[in-house]
């Protein structure tokens, strides 16, 4: 079947649709941004969705809402589409309080995980349908329409059937159809967990350049956090209807807030500080060198090492942390070589880059070294 | 070798099924041509039945009472039962027990039981109050009643079927209540409720216990009327205007069949 | 705070609540008013007494439960208790040789290619689309003295001699398994279609003669559409007004003609309430058997539903 996966939306792109060019030329920037203040959501007597959710999104940002299942992401992008009323708290966006506001009435629409194409209706009348709710004469449909249709490239599909589409392009249709409306947000809710991994990296790098060309403000959700830190400019982790750390990817990937987040991450090697004092913690892994700046007031909490920073060898730079390990399990993966190693009876996950140094065989004794600046605190 | 001749005996087997089940509809065809008013031998043809019929004004005003009886019934049913199968659908998580015992009721409930209850009802409603004369009111609300059920349950599964995000997905696109209705729910529910008036049309036009007893002294139905002709003692026209009630299930099977190529 | 998340609940459930009364009442209200309600009614007059023109009257009594039960003015007579025994022996009867009809015509259907069977599912079901009244007067055609069935009979020695097939209780049957072959036909195939042909398959390799392979693996798999069909079939024919009062004629009468003429001709409306109760406890303690069997074998209560 024909993906068009290799039909990219190219960014030199000539013919810049009319979308693009409104939000450019409006660019108020403030239209578009939201305020979210003690968001409160129940179901039924006992299950909190969402707890006291705080949150600023700025205008222009691609921001991802990222957690497992349950933990009040699809609920946040719900109550701000308008197909949930929050219990409690306010929600404004572009400065006017919307949180009343059924969601027909709404500059906000949403790309839904099962894409929600309308059966009933060709490709044309389903990009075509929002305008049409909201009164946009004929003509001004049929053109719109083309010029989003050439957007996504997909023009030659207009006239078929919604069932005569495979995945990737009822994304792109179900992406479009919520674009043509020119949004002063959109929403979307996990829209590439239907596809499979190869379709999925390309439309991501699309996702982010269309958001980049309109200057759109994108709310995405996910539970992937490798899909989340490569397409957002801020993510914020929930857990248990809770918002447990708002920053950019590199923020959240490396200096995770709290265990939850790191563990979330990816992040293993999470080692609990039974004692701290100045720069020096004690672990179960031993006593270990902080950089200064991680000196804090508390005692307790976690230390995370990552394991593509530790360094395998005997020669270690003056002042790193050594310890001494013993490989158990090697792990090939082509462009780089993950180790399970034991320092006495605990467990340690190191990467190296596969650059043709010595490979460590399962067995030997190796020297990890861990550089100060490397560690980072982690609270509860 | 076994396996062949199990499949020969059952493929005879299915031809004589096939055979009762169409003998006396064909008995019934073929006699309505037949040029004598023998009911045992078939002397020649002839269309003198057919003839007989379009003068008979009795059987045209059952057939005209057929079909007022089965369209208003089945616009009626379908609109409340449009509703009704709606309601199910989108309160389908709450505890609707007691709505579903409802909506079979009419379905399991014997046509006897169905027919004498209403007829005693009417009666004594009447009496008392002078509503529910017998006649082809009595009769639209009787066929209305059982009526209801099919409609709800054909509403109801379609909207299983469909992706509940489409509803979220038409207000989300800034469809009012009232367009979401028009643009979304009513298109999609098309097919459903096509087939939804059809089998309400043929499941009135096919009754007879319920008719009978809900029916006032002008208003006999079709199947009304052949069942006195029967009981008055045979008479050839029946079997002209059986065999024309028979083409229409006909055309309607032929076209329930095109349909099912279709989306197949 | 906590107060408007309070109301703001309460009004979103009280819209919730109004529409779903917008939506169903207008549907359940109807049938509560016409057919719950006369239902009821029915009932009650099952225990009122019999008055002018067949009509109930106040003192309440069980006078009608006993005529039902053949006590009359004149003494005890059999006759309404042997049409009870006839409707129960009729519906035994059709009901048995409906399965042996329909059981071997379902398995067929699921044996021949995939694009015949909604065609063959059709062709079953056509006839049941004309009007009842309309296919019992076919039988009667084809079973009236004279007619080449009823010679070919009266030649074997069946009947006596220009008496014809019908009116007689065979006819009755007859019209009973034409009726109802289809109800039974419907829920078996489903059932076959559903067939798991490895339970089949395994007890094939593990030395099963045919006739195990049937009893063991293919029987309990469709025993759940079976008993869907036999509910199909026995309720309504137990009930069954139009068969035995035009094949029966007039001689074979089973308990829904009972019920009937005490309703017509201002007969007895509460005897004929009380052949109705009869009826309806008939068929909820069908669908109640059916349900609890159902559960138990898994699957069945969709085959109804």
């Amino acid at each position: 079947m024909n993906e068009n996966v290799t039909e990219e939306i190219s960014e030199t792109s000539t013919q810049r649709p009319a979308v693009a060019l409104k939000q450019e030329q409006s660019a108020n920037h403030d239209a578009s941004s939201i305020e979210m203040r003690r968001l409160h959501k129940r179901f039924g007597r006992d299950t909190v969705a969402l707890d006291g959710v705080d949150l600023t999104i700025q205008a222009g940002e691609f921001f991802t809402l990222l957690g497992p299942s349950g933990c009040g992401k699809t609920t946040l992008l719900r109550i701000l589409a308008g197909l949930e009323a929050p219990d409690d708290g306010s929600l404004v966006i572009g400065g006017k309080d919307i949180t009343e506001t059924p969601p027909h009435k709404r500059s906000v629409n949403t790309v839904f995980q099962s894409y929600a194409l309308f059966p009933h209706l060709s490709v044309r009348d389903n990009l075509a349908f929002g305008l049409k709710m909201r009164g946009v004469p004929a003509e001004q449909r049929l053109q719109k329409v083309a010029e989003i249709a050439q957007f996504i490239k997909l023009g030659q599909l207009v006239e078929r059937r919604v069932d005569q589409l495979s995945g990737g392009q009822r994304q792109r249709i179900a992406l479009a159809r919520a674009l043509i409306c020119e949004p002063a947000v959109l929403l979307l809710d996990e829209p590439l967990s239907a596809l499979d991994a190869g379709l999925r990296s390309q439309l991501q790098v699309e996702l982010k350049r269309v958001q980049k060309r309109l200057g759109m403000t994108f709310v995405f959700v996910t539970h992937d956090q490798d899909e989340a830190m490569v397409m957002s400019d801020r993510i914020a982790v929930l857990d248990g209807g809770n918002i447990q750390q708002v920053g950019t990817p590199a923020e959240v990937y490396e200096r995770p807030a709290t265990a939850f987040v790191a563990r979330f991450m990816g992040h293993e090697n999470l080692y609990a500080i039974t004692a701290s004092q100045d720069n020096w913690v004690e672990t179960s892994l031993g006593r270990l060198l902080l950089a200064p700046s991680e000196q804090t007031s508390a005692q307790e909490g976690w230390l995370l090492i990552r394991p593509e920073t530790l360094e395998l060898g005997q020669d270690q730079p003056e002042g790193y942390n050594c310890l001494q390990g013993v490989v158990k399990e090697r792990l090939y993966r082509g462009s780089r070589i993950e180790y399970r190693l034991t320092v006495g009876d605990i467990t340690l996950m190191a990467v190296a880059s596969n650059l043709g140094q010595r490979i460590h065989h399962v067995g030997d004794q190796v020297t990890i070294g861990v550089c100060p600046e490397d560690l980072v605190r982690v609270a509860f | 070798m076994r396996k062949r001749t199990l499949h020969r005996t059952l493929r005879g087997f299915w031809w004589l099924t096939l055979l009762f089940l169409y003998l006396p509809l064909a008995v019934v065809v073929l006699f309505s041509f037949n040029a004598s008013n023998s009911a045992a031998s078939f002397t020649g043809v002839s269309l003198r039945w057919y003839r007989r019929l379009l003068s008979n004004d009795v059987i045209l005003s059952a057939f005209s009472n057929s079909m007022v009886l089965a369209v208003v019934s089945s616009v009626i049913a379908l609109v409340i039962g449009c509703l009704i199968g709606y309601g199910m659908y989108r309160h389908r998580h709450r505890k609707l027990g007691w709505l579903i015992v409802l909506i079979y009721l009419p379905i399991v409930l014997p046509d006897i039981v169905f027919g004498i209850s209403e007829m005693a009802f009417f009666v004594q409603v009447n009496r008392l109050t002078g509503l529910f004369q017998p006649g082809l009111g009595t009769m639209v609300i009787a066929h209305v009643t059982f009526q209801i059920p099919f409609v709800a349950l054909i509403v109801y599964s379609r909207f299983v079927g469909l992706d509940p995000t489409l509803f979220e997905a038409a207000t989300d696109l800034y469809a009012t209540p009232a367009k979401r209705v028009l643009h979304f729910m009513l298109p999609t529910l098309k097919p459903a409720l096509i087939s939804a008036f059809f089998l309400s049309f043929t499941l009135s036009v096919d009754d007879f216990v319920i008719s009978f007893f809900t029916s006032g002294p002008e208003s006999a139905t079709l199947p009304i009327y052949i069942w006195s002709a029967i009981k008055k003692g045979v008479s050839p026209e029946i079997n002209a205007i059986a065999s024309l009630m028979i083409g229409a299930v006909a055309i309607a099977a032929v076209f329930s069949m095109l349909v099912n190529r279709r989306q197949t | 705070m906590a107060t408007t998340s309070r109301l703001r609940r309460r009004y979103s459930s009280i819209r919730e609540a109004r529409h779903l009364l917008l939506t169903v009442a207008p549907g359940a209200a109807w049938i509560m008013v016409f057919l719950v309600l006369p239902s009821l009614y029915l009932m009650a007059v099952a225990f009122m007494t019999n008055g002018p023109y067949g009509l109930p009257q106040m003192p309440l009594s069980l006078e009608s439960f006993k005529r039902l039960a053949g006590f009359g003015f004149l003494g005890w007579s059999p006759g309404n208790l042997y049409t009870l025994l006839r409707s129960l022996w009729q519906t035994i009867i059709a009901t048995g040789l409906v399965v042996i009809v329909a059981y071997p015509i379902a398995y067929y259907i699921t044996t021949c290619r995939a694009k015949w069977r909604p065609i063959m599912l059709l062709l079953v079901v056509v006839p049941s689309w004309t009007n009842q009244v309309i296919r019992t007067f076919g039988w009667m055609n084809l079973l009236a003295p004279g007619t080449p069935l009823s010679s070919f009979a009266e030649s074997l020695g069946f009947i006596a001699p220009n008496m014809g097939l019908y009116p007689s209780s065979f006819a009755v049957t007859l019209g009973l398994i034409y009726n109802f072959l289809p109800f039974m036909v419907l829920p078996l195939y489903a059932a076959f279609e559903k067939l798991d042909l490895a339970q089949v398959e395994a007890a094939q390799d593990l030395y099963a003669t045919p006739v195990r392979a049937f009893w063991y693996a293919v029987f309990p798999q469709t025993l759940a559409g079976l008993l869907a069909g036999v509910v199909l079939v026995a309720i309504p024919a137990f009930g069954m007004y139009v068969i035995p009062e035009l094949l029966g004629g007039g001689k074979s009468l089973m308990l829904g003609n009972l019920v009937a003429n005490q309703f017509s001709g201002g007969a007895n409306w509460p005897l004929g309430a009380a052949g109705a109760i009869l009826m309806l406890l008939a068929t909820f303690i069908g669908l109640f058997a059916m349900r609890r069997i159902g559960k138990r074998l898994g699957g069945g209560e969709q085959v109804v539903i």
